[in-house]
């Protein structure tokens, strides 16, 4: 055990010093001359910029970031119900012909690729086919949010009773309708909550997407950061959190509604977690009624509103140029610094990776253990005072949270880059800072799910409450911390890119570079590298949280 | 004996090198109700899984309706697989949906594609919907929810199912295991009215007395083999007294 404990420490403490090194090189990384800047910024918090015609604009680009959101899920729950089908092992009764499995391997595979690259490098890519279209923002959220959902879903197929859809095909019902009639409804709460869950994260995606200039409250943002109109970013800012806090609000209504996965389940990508669960659901939730029929509305509304037409994609033009694209893409080419600058670009944004999550578990430690929602123990209730600080101290925390995930890692990043010349530090602060609010937040709500019995078994028999929860509660808690730390790990190395191609290091800087001068055979190089990055990152995270459950 | 409906020859069927059923030879008519007796383990739900084709067999072949289960290709198998109508102790219904939902279930094979997912968009009870469940005894059921049933009812949901799908050979496996004495005879009435239809019926019952006032042949599997095959009015205690005592 010692030995396991000490082989552990090592595997976090060596990392972590060597991106230390990685990141603070011998010459100066602050920018003495940043300060003014600020202190501009920070000196418009007080005053954000609040006329009538700019809250029109930001009203506006609040309403166009919720349709891209808005469609984009939608396009990824068509691409995810498909394909979840095809890959779930259920929904095929008998061993499918050997063409039929080899054509699953390869969407199975297919789909890994589309998922490891990131929404926004998605938006660069096809911004070079499609040009500026609103349906460049709806396709870049869809696809790789499809390739996630595929696999949600399948799962999800998969950890289903089978019995009554063995009955139907027992009974000789062809296989589409056997699956609809006995699969499709039990799974349905799940894949409602899980939509969702999907939707938070394509609000808070979209808002990324920004920076290429799509559209939407990110694009404001980004050109009030550019142009130092500090009083404008605040205000934008604030419309952020207001727009993440109330999707977050809804849909957290949601699924405790339905009593399915809470969003920590989901996202550690424990979807099977919900379908136990599932029967316990509020029978009659008006919010899950009044979403249901929300749904159609919603879309067509958010469809005209967008002004997105899928006329763009069968066009001559985008033809012409997808096919330029692939032959521009193909044969890959190393960048002018060779392959010795491909492998510091990967090992920067691992050094970033590994930093930001130090950060990120900072936060969380200090700042998740009062945002999570205290139950009644059997003890006589706590004075008032105590439990107003104690209600003070959870809103604060919430709020800080939803604060740190709200705000784009490029926001955080652009900031960071005014105080620090660009580099690894940088990139690791903004995407450690915005990383910190997602994992308190998991961790938090994961840590309300921690049996309050052991520590009061422990109160009941005299020990101490400080006693009695460090014995009982924090080794349950730790646990989770680190599974959910992993998980996030794989994610933040997915993420770099978005804080690279704002300037900041690694990968994502040099895709930027490349892609900003069309040198598209470096920039298949790159995305390979990416990729084998992050599938390996992956693999080993996968593995350790194994590990850490045996 | 009339027409031959099922007739299995030298079946066998193992499990990872264990046999759960050893060369079985047995020859069942149009119209005749067999009762499959045996203690648990004995091989029953092993050989009613062949019969509805859930399982293939490892020896031996099988014929429904005169003609060979096996190498049948999907469409062929589909229409067989219409004609049997399998009910087992644990229902198979799907329980998130309306009662209409599980008894139109049982038409999918009969429906297709088009028509099946139409039906689970808009739900309409039809005479044959509404005719199954008033049989039995549930037509004041047809929207409600299956999860909100008893056990007893949700039972005769499954029959109701049956009943709309008109199999001509019904295999049942335990279907009135956990039922009280009353409810388990209703059911087993139910089940014959379903066979009225077709004739033919293969049930696993765990309860003699049972299968003397229900069924007209029985059958006894010991161990994976078949053990005695003896009309209803020859079971004698002896032989199952063989048929239960521990090995």
């Amino acid at each position: 055990m010692a030995l396991r404990r000490g082989v552990g420490a090592l595997a976090v403490l060596l990392p972590l010093a060597w991106s230390m090194r990685r990141a603070l090189p011998d010459g100066t990384v602050v920018n003495s001359g940043g300060a003014p800047l600020i202190g501009d910024l920070l000196g418009k918090a007080l005053s954000p910029r609040s006329d009538g015609e700019f809250l029109h604009v930001v009203l506006q680009a609040a309403g166009t970031t919720l349709a891209f959101a808005v469609l984009g899920t939608a396009g990824a729950l068509v691409i995810g119900l498909l394909g979840g089908l095809v890959l779930s092992d259920v929904a095929w009764s008998r061993r499918p012909p050997w063409p039929l499995r080899l054509l699953r391997a390869g969407l199975r595979g297919l789909l890994v690729a589309v998922r490891s690259i990131h929404e926004l490098v998605w938006a660069l890519l096809l911004v070079s086919v499609l040009g500026l279209d609103p349906l460049v923002a709806v396709l870049a959220i869809a696809l790789p949010f499809g390739a996630q959902t595929a696999q949600v879903f399948g799962d999800t197929f998969d950890a289903l009773p089978t019995r009554a859809l063995r009955a139907l095909r027992g009974a000789g019902a062809p296989a589409l309708p056997a699956v609809v009639f006995a699969l499709l409804p039990p799974a349905g709460p799940l894949m409602l909550s899980y939509s969702f869950y999907r939707f938070e994260c394509a609000v808070r995606s979209t808002v990324l997407l920004g920076a290429v200039g799509v559209g939407g409250l990110g694009q404001e943002l980004v050109v009030s950061l550019s142009s130092r109109n500090w009083d404008e970013v605040w205000t934008l800012i604030a419309a952020v959190i207001v727009l993440s806090a109330l999707v977050d609000a809804w849909s957290g209504r949601l699924r405790t509604d339905m009593a399915v996965a809470s969003c920590s389940e989901w996202s550690a990508g424990d979807s099977t977690g919900g379908v136990g669960a599932a029967g316990r659901r509020r029978s009659r939730s008006t919010w899950a009624r009044w979403t249901t029929i929300a749904v159609v509305p919603g879309l067509i509304i958010a469809w005209v509103a967008s002004g997105v037409s899928l006329s763009g994609l069968t066009s001559n033009r985008t033809r012409m140029l997808t096919g330029r694209l692939l032959d521009d893409l193909i044969p890959p080419a190393l960048p002018r610094g060779g392959a010795g600058e491909v492998i510091s670009a990967v090992l920067d944004t691992l050094a970033m990776a590994v930093l930001a999550m130090a950060i990120a578990v900072l936060i969380t430690v200090v700042v998740s253990p009062w945002a999570v929602t205290a139950r009644r123990g059997g003890g006589p209730p706590a004075p008032l005072p105590v439990r107003s600080a104690r209600w003070l101290a959870w809103a604060v925390a919430r709020i800080v949270l939803l604060v740190l995930r709200s705000v784009p890692p490029t926001v955080w990043a652009v900031i960071a880059l005014l105080a620090l010349f660009p580099g690894v530090l940088p990139g690791a602060l903004a995407l450690g800072v915005y990383t910190g609010g997602v994992l308190g937040r998991l961790v938090a709500e994961s840590w309300e799910s921690v049996s309050p019995a052991p520590r009061e078994a422990l109160r009941r028999s005299g020990v101490p409450g400080a006693i009695a929860t460090l014995a009982a509660v924090v080794p349950a808690s730790a646990q989770q911390l680190v599974t959910y730390t992993l998980y996030r790990f794989e994610i933040c190395v997915r993420e770099t890119a978005v804080v690279g191609i704002v300037g900041a290091a690694g990968l994502g800087r040099l895709l930027a570079e490349n892609l900003n001068f069309f040198r598209f055979p470096v920039v298949t190089t790159l995305l390979i590298a990416s990729f084998a990055v992050s599938l390996a990152s992956e693999v080993i995270s996968r593995r350790l949280r194994r590990a850490i459950r045996a | 004996m009339n027409e031959v409906v099922v007739r299995l020859a030298g079946v066998g069927r193992s499990f990872g090198g264990i046999a759960a059923l050893t060369g079985v030879d047995l020859t069942i008519g149009a119209g005749e109700r067999v009762a499959v007796l045996g203690a648990s383990g004995s091989g029953k739900s092993t050989l009613l899984s062949l019969l509805n084709g859930s399982l293939e067999p490892s020896q031996g072949s099988i014929e429904l309706f005169g003609a060979p289960v096996a190498g049948l290709s999907s469409g062929p198998r589909r229409e067989l697989q219409r004609r049997v109508g399998t009910i087992s102790q644990g229902l198979d219904l799907i329980e998130q949906v309306r009662v209409l939902h599980n008894v139109n279930a049982g038409r999918l094979a009969e429906w297709g594609a088009s028509r099946s997912l139409a039906s689970l968009v808009w739900p309409r009870p039809d005479e044959r919907a509404t005719s199954a469940l008033e049989a039995v005894g549930l037509g004041w059921a047809v929207h409600e929810r299956t999860e909100r049933l008893s056990g007893g009812e949700r039972q005769r949901v499954a029959i109701a199912r049956l009943l709309i799908q008109r199999p001509e050979l019904v295999l049942a496996d335990e279907p009135v295991a956990s039922l009280d004495p009353t409810t388990a005879a209703e059911v087993l009435n139910l089940l014959g009215r379903v066979t009225e239809v077709s004739g033919t019926m293969l049930v696993a019952l765990h309860q003699p007395q049972l299968a003397r006032e229900h069924c007209t042949r029985a059958i006894g599997l010991r161990e994976g083999r078949l053990v005695f095959d003896a009309a209803i009015g020859d079971l004698a205690p002896t032989l199952l007294d063989e048929l239960y005592a521990r090995a």
